[in-house]
């Protein structure tokens, strides 16, 4: 599956977005098969939207590839 | 409005009051230079005068034996560069494989010059021991370099025993305490030791300055050439404020040490108690003899940075023994060193509770754990 046919698996927004697949590789873990869309990790985690963009944001600053 | 708990204290820890208090005057009236011979320079003088005293007081040093320097690292590089620098004919040093960066970049630097390292493994449990040492020790060996407590599993070391090792082959013998110094009792008499890295923001001082013990008769060549400041061994204005800001939160931390301490292991039974009970699985690095408060705790199969984030999101600021670099993780020189298999090196994490955390704290990280690694 690409990364443009990937889907959140509890809303189904489809596609999902890089940053939305890096951010749940990246906190949840690298070889997922199961992605979130943005507001429904962020219900997950218990947290804002805004929280995991300035997460995002830091992450690819420090170039993680996992947001190319 | 989340909580915020800061669980990081190996890492850096907050300027206490008492240090904070005591640097005010010395930014804005006292600016006098300390090498100044008229009167405006007598206060700034005294200051330096009785930081240093205070600082030797609670190692139990002498004052000339302690040297004012910028923190750690460059206590470290000092010793490392200084010691090899100062003998023509011993150019040996011995040090650790997990010590800190500060010290093995110091001695890849020398050994780019010539001068032979060699770096001794830990045991599993993250000791140095005195029978590695002698197998590698020759008369050769101008010095012995081990760090008092690792910095990130938190065992101490058998420094006494490890210097006298050192001193029976001729060796000078340096201790990187930085982790230790304000949290447990270091008395450089008892330890035998040489020489002894310091940093002040590791005990609730200031940023930007720590200290080097040298004990008097101890050759090393000198940090910086320049003025006659530190006794003609490191040059440079001296930092007035940060230093009688160290010297305030030394003496601060070291007259409440055992209630310090038997708070943080206290802390420490509640948060592995905690974690036991929800019935989480793992395990603890460090071996029996671990600073109090520091805990370096490895999850099988989960991954120590995205521990490390979820539990920042969650408001708590803990640390990781793993890095991921883009889609494999790099493990530290430290879990590499104790040989941690790899799946529980991935999922290490640090928590580094300090005098200023609470029941509530570990709480919380608890129940925060318990969702995110258990």
């Amino acid at each position: 599956m690409t990364s443009e046919q990937k889907k959140c698996f509890v809303c189904g927004k489809e596609p999902l977005t890089k940053d939305e697949i890096g951010i749940v590789r990246k906190l949840i873990d690298k070889k997922t098969t199961q992605f979130y869309c943005l507001a429904c990790l962020a219900e997950y985690f218990e947290v804002s939207e805004e929280e995991l963009l300035a997460k995002i944001e830091e992450f690819k600053n420090e170039g993680c590839t996992l947001f190319k | 409005m989340k909580q915020f708990i800061y669980a990081d204290n190996a890492a850096t820890t907050q300027l206490s009051k008492a240090a904070l208090d005591a640097m005010m005057p010395w930014m804005l009236s006292e600016y006098g230079n300390a090498s100044q011979p008229y009167s405006f320079a007598r206060k700034p003088k005294k200051a330096l005068m009785d930081a240093r005293a205070a600082i030797a007081d609670c190692i139990n040093a002498q004052p000339d034996e302690i040297f004012f320097t910028s923190g750690g690292t460059e206590s470290d590089n000092w010793v490392i560069k200084g010691s090899a620098f100062s003998d023509a004919q011993k150019r040996a040093t011995i040090t650790s494989a997990f010590e800190h960066h500060a010290i093995l970049h110091s001695c890849y630097a020398i050994e780019r010059l010539g001068y032979p390292v060699a770096y001794l493994m830990p045991t599993e449990a993250g000791l140095i021991t005195t029978k590695k040492l002698q197998t590698i020790i020759s008369d050769t060996t101008r010095l012995v370099s081990i760090m008092y407590a690792n910095n990130e599993i938190g065992s101490i070391q058998p420094i006494k025993e490890l210097c006298e090792v050192a001193h029976s082959h001729g060796a000078l013998f340096h201790t990187d305490a930085v982790q230790a110094v304000g949290h447990v009792k270091i008395d450089v008499q008892e330890l035998g030791v040489d020489m002894l890295s310091a940093s002040a923001h590791k005990f609730n001082g200031p940023k930007g300055i720590g200290f080097l013990y040298i004990r008097k008769g101890t050759t090393i060549s000198p940090y910086s050439d320049g003025g006659a400041q530190e006794m003609s061994h490191r040059a440079g204005t001296e930092n007035i404020t940060a230093i009688v800001g160290m010297a305030a939160a030394l003496i601060e931390n070291c007259n409440a040490m055992e209630e310090h301490i038997d708070k943080a292991h206290r802390l420490e039974k509640c948060l592995l108690d905690g974690l036991c009970a929800a019935h989480v699985t793992f395990s603890r690095n460090g071996g029996d003899n671990i600073l109090p408060g520091l805990l370096s705790l490895s999850f099988p199969g989960a991954d120590g940075e995205a521990i490390l984030h979820r539990m920042d999101l969650s408001g708590i600021c803990i640390s990781t023994g793993s890095a991921c670099n883009s889609e494999s993780t790099e493990i530290s020189h430290v879990l590499r060193a104790i040989r941690l298999e790899e799946s529980l090196a991935k999922g290490t994490i640090r928590i580094a509770l300090g005098k200023n955390n609470s029941e509530d704290d570990v709480d919380r990280i608890v129940q925060a754990l318990v969702r995110i690694a258990g």
